[in-house]
């Protein structure tokens, strides 16, 4: 229903109600994958797919931006690449940071612990070296529980 | 008799390429050969780039690394471990800024494309005989 050609634009986004609160968890998980590599973007969509998520992919930072505020909650997680041409994944990760409260994964073929630093440091929820396995894909739901629960918690605090 | 083991074991193709062919399904029968395909199109594409900026007075360091990560990135992500390799080697010839190295690693990893492109292609080839000849793919 979600999926999206290849330059990011997409039909019909799913704002209706909590994602979590449905029978099939953690079946239907709203995902937005960026990846400006044709080959990587395919294969996630696929993975995706496979775990039962709707996936909507963008091989553009820029687009992915727009396709997120053009629909607010409309996303439950986002995994992006990290080196992308117009703008990286630690720039997209910052304005949807400070724009929107949805947990950010990101994703390169680079693995040296400075990037991954980085990649924390600047608030992903996670850093997944390529290639990534179903096997983690299939657990990234986890990441949107937990801030929510989080979330939840702070509320009742103040 | 398992072409796909057999690849592996001279290390052309690992484990990822499984979990490509375990993605497979009725739904999409034509995964496998449609992901590949695609990455042969890109990835002719990034050898063409790679040749063309070696070339230049002024070499782009920055941008020949970015592309050689890109090829780093789907080669690893369909399983053709050995062009990953070269690409490894490849990106520290840029930092290092070093052109013979760079060259040499770009007449490496091209002849690595090519062994597991003609290898990946008659392994589709065979796949499809056998599919015609009304047989079935033996998986794992």
């Amino acid at each position: 229903m979600n999926s999206s050609n290849g330059n990011g634009s997409m039909s019909t986004a799913s704002s209706s109600g909590a994602w979590d609160g449905r029978d099939q968890f953690p079946a239907g998980l709203r995902v937005l994958v960026v990846d400006d590599d044709p080959t990587c973007l395919m294969i996630f969509e696929k993975m995706l797919k496979t775990c039962l998520y709707q996936v909507t992919k963008c091989n553009k930072a820029e687009t992915a931006l727009s396709v997120l505020r053009e629909h607010k909650n409309g996303f439950d997680i986002v995994i992006s690449d990290v080196h992308m041409p117009d703008m990286d994944g630690f720039e997209l990760l910052k304005h949807i940071d400070s724009e929107m409260d949805l947990p950010v994964i990101l994703i390169s073929a680079d693995a040296t612990k400075q990037i991954v630093m980085k990649g924390v440091t600047y608030g992903a929820c996670d850093y997944l070296i390529k290639p990534v396995r179903i096997e983690t894909l299939k657990n990234i739901w986890q990441h949107v529980v937990r801030k929510k629960a989080r979330n939840t918690l702070l509320e009742i605090k103040y | 008799m398992d072409l796909v083991q057999l690849q592996r074991q001279f290390g052309f193709l690992d484990e990822q390429f499984t979990q490509l062919q375990e993605l497979q399904d009725e739904n999409n029968p034509d995964f496998v050969v449609e992901v590949v395909s695609l990455f042969f199109e890109d990835s002719e594409r990034l050898l063409n780039e790679l040749a063309r900026a070696l070339e230049q007075q002024n070499i782009d360091y920055k941008r020949i690394d970015a592309h050689v990560h890109q090829l780093k990135g789907s080669s690893s992500s369909i399983g053709a471990q050995r062009v990953q390799k070269v690409c490894v080697a490849f990106r520290n010839y840029c930092e290092e800024q070093n052109v013979e190295g760079c060259l040499k690693c770009l007449q490496q990893v091209r002849h690595e494309y090519s062994l597991v492109k003609t290898k990946l292609e008659s392994l589709f080839q065979l796949e499809q005989q056998i599919l015609t000849a009304g047989g079935s793919i033996p998986m794992e």
